[in-house]
């Protein structure tokens, strides 16, 4: 040890209080979605502000339904991200729920809950079955389920075949158009089937041991094998239930557009994964959560509906988007450097 | 047998090839007029754009990341070339190629910075960059606009006796080839296995991962004038089939996605098979959604294959 002789008595570094209130802020920032909270207060705020007309219950409903769907749809997606991989099954998935809303239950008048049923069966078997090759041959999920969702769209595509006219029934369409009540209440009922599912997935990842283990396995493979979970089944089950659950938004999509098209699942693809991402859910993170996807959700939403109503197009909301998702994945999504990673 | 599974896992791309030449086969029994010198220029026309896309997926993928942002970079160099370039009288072939190729390896070397220096995940970075490209394609031009009589029309026909594709596929098979003479490509597959390990002996990692995403952003252009060259006119809505079939072609060519494994010989063969399969499916009058079923089937089966089997050193997963 040098001595300390010729230097000033050095006092021991204790932090300030200032310094100590600064990292439990930033800490609590990077805890609970905050910012993404003081976003859509924002923009709500802004949309209000240039837009007077927006604030009546027709409108918040509309903003709130497109939130839903959207939501629902980045549901399993938000799953499989924190697990650390990709599902871009999720456009096959949701041509299947479309394809047995419109044509099995509408057409054939299959009664709408077997016809939810065979979605979540179909959609959840064929994703158990991805999640457990993905798992057994150290696959990336990347790329079988880019095969896996071409399969499922060919193969909807094949069951229709050629026939999109036809509509969900009524009684899945009162659950997700506008004009819908529920319990005598002016809202459709997919807003509060996506909460309930919110509150279902808070308690499902933070209070239950299941909810630990999947936490864990996305976070170090390695290590939660090494504490004896099993991987294997939680990738199976996860990626089982992006199916489903991805199925069944498809049910939901079709209903409130009263319809369906080869391309209906397009678009909640990369809008799915743009809402988890800016939600701040990021692959195999530790502060990923289902709350999280649905301020993203309402976040993009918001956004759209201001571009749009600003005189701008649907393109230029695209690119607003792009940098949204740099913007805030740059802010707290960033890694390690390599030389920290030794 | 063991033999020939030695022979797959020497080489990444086998699986690809002997596919590829299996559907070449099939589709001579189909139609024996496939491979005539009439139909050539065209079929290497509609191939080209494809086999490009997946070069320009190929790099980034080496060096441990992905860029799923390509296809929709081909897209919009096509819109910008025929929306923006040819009517502001840039259209001649000495301006607009080097504006083209510029403005497409400046995309992907804001990829590469975003995923080396900002250090975000390559799949995030990507993702936002493709939001951008579409949405700068779309608004560039919303529908197809027609291209009038222009240079790129070479490339879909021939120069002489030689195709015109053979031109966009050789110049960006060239550029790696002298790249694969110099240290980088060295490096990228050092990094792209493990970016630690190179860290550690040296390897400027950040430079590397930048160069692979420019490569990637250049191939892309390419990949975009010879699309062009295709559909001569402005093809926005594009963007979101290519952006996921020239990761098929590079990830069916035994490039693996964990990086630093795999080649552009490996997307050309991936590409060419996925192509030639189509090919087989149309000919024999099978529907376009089983056409996509197969698709689908024959990546799936691929790239679960390639992680087993042709594996090298049999990695496999014990539990």
């Amino acid at each position: 040890m040098t001595s300390d002789s010729l230097s000033p008595a050095q006092a021991p570094h204790a932090p300030t209080i200032k310094q100590i209130a600064w990292t439990r802020f930033r800490t609590w920032v990077f805890e609970v979605p905050a910012l993404q909270v003081l976003v859509v207060l924002v923009l709500a705020g802004w949309l209000v502000a240039t837009m007077p007309a927006m604030a009546n219950p027709r409108s918040i409903t509309s903003i709130l339904v497109i939130t839903s769907l959207l939501a629902l749809a980045a549901m399993g997606q938000t799953l499989v991200v924190i697990l650390g991989g990709l599902d871009l099954a999720a456009p096959g998935y949701i041509l299947f729920g479309a394809f047995m809303a419109a044509n099995v239950a509408g057409k054939l008048a299959v009664p709408a809950v077997v016809a939810l049923l065979i979605t979540a069966l179909v959609c959840g078997g064929i994703g158990a079955v991805i999640g457990w090759v993905c798992h057994r041959f150290a696959v990336q999920p990347l790329v079988v389920t880019l095969g896996a969702g071409a399969a499922i769209t060919g193969g909807t595509l094949f069951l229709a075949d050629g026939d999109y006219s036809s509509a969900p029934p009524n009684g899945l369409r009162s659950l997700a158009s506008l004009r819908a009540a529920t319990f005598g209440l002016p809202f459709p009922p997919i807003i509060l089937i996506v909460l309930l599912c919110g509150v279902g997935m808070w308690i499902f990842l933070n209070r239950t041991t299941a909810g630990r283990r999947f936490r864990a396995t996305g976070i170090n493979f390695r290590a939660a094998r090494f504490t004896r979970i099993r991987t294997s089944t939680v990738w199976t089950v996860v990626f089982a239930a992006s199916g489903a659950l991805a199925g069944i938004a498809g049910v939901f999509i079709a209903s409130f557009g009263s319809g369906w098209s080869q391309t209906i699942g397009e678009p909640y693809l990369f809008s799915g994964l743009a809402a988890v991402l800016v939600g701040g859910t990021i692959f195999g993170s530790i502060r990923g959560s289902y709350t999280r996807t649905l301020l993203g959700a309402l976040i993009l939403t918001l956004l759209s509906t201001i571009i749009v109503s600003n005189g701008l197009t649907e393109a230029q909301s695209r690119i607003v988007f792009g940098v949204i998702i740099l913007a805030v994945v740059s802010l707290y999504g960033r890694e390690r450097h390599v030389r920290d990673r030794f | 047998m063991n033999r020939v599974l030695t022979l797959f896992q020497r080489w990444p791309f086998a699986f690809a090839l002997l596919l590829a030449l299996v559907l070449l086969v099939l589709n001579l029994i189909v139609s024996p007029s496939f491979l005539s010198p009439a139909r050539l220029p065209g079929t290497l026309a509609t191939l080209a754009p494809f086999v490009l896309v997946g070069f320009a997926s190929t790099p980034s993928i080496l060096a441990g990341g992905i860029d799923i942002s390509v296809g929709p970079l081909a897209t919009f160099i096509n819109c910008l070339f025929v929306a923006i370039l040819i009517p502001a009288g840039l259209g001649d072939w000495h301006l607009a190629a080097p504006i083209i190729l510029a403005v497409a390896a400046g995309a992907g070397a804001v990829n590469g910075i975003l995923v080396a220096v900002v250090r975000l995940h390559p799949v995030v970075a990507t993702t936002g960059m493709l939001f951008l490209l579409v949405g700068l394609s779309l608004s560039i031009a919303q529908n197809p606009v027609a291209a009038p009589d222009n240079w790129t029309e070479v490339f879909a026909g021939g120069v002489g006796i030689v195709p015109g594709a053979l031109l966009t596929v050789g110049v960006a098979g060239l550029i790696w080839f002298a790249l694969r003479r110099t240290a980088f490509v060295s490096n990228l597959l050092a990094t792209g296995d493990s970016d630690v390990s190179a860290y550690g002996s040296g390897v400027n990692i950040k430079s590397i991962r930048i160069l692979a995403y420019t490569l990637g952003g250049l191939f892309a252009g390419i990949a975009g004038i010879a699309l062009t060259a295709l559909v001569q006119s402005s093809q926005s809505s594009l963007a979101s089939t290519y952006a996921l079939l020239g990761l098929a072609a590079a990830v069916l060519g035994g490039t693996s996605l964990a990086g630093g494994r795999g080649g552009l010989l490996g997307a050309l063969f991936g590409a060419v098979a996925i192509y030639l399969l189509q090919q087989l499916l149309t000919a024999s009058g099978v529907a376009p959604s089983l056409i996509q079923f197969a698709y689908g089937a024959v990546l799936v089966t691929g790239v679960v294959l390639g992680a087993t089997l042709l594996a090298p050193r049999m990695k496999r997963n014990p539990s």
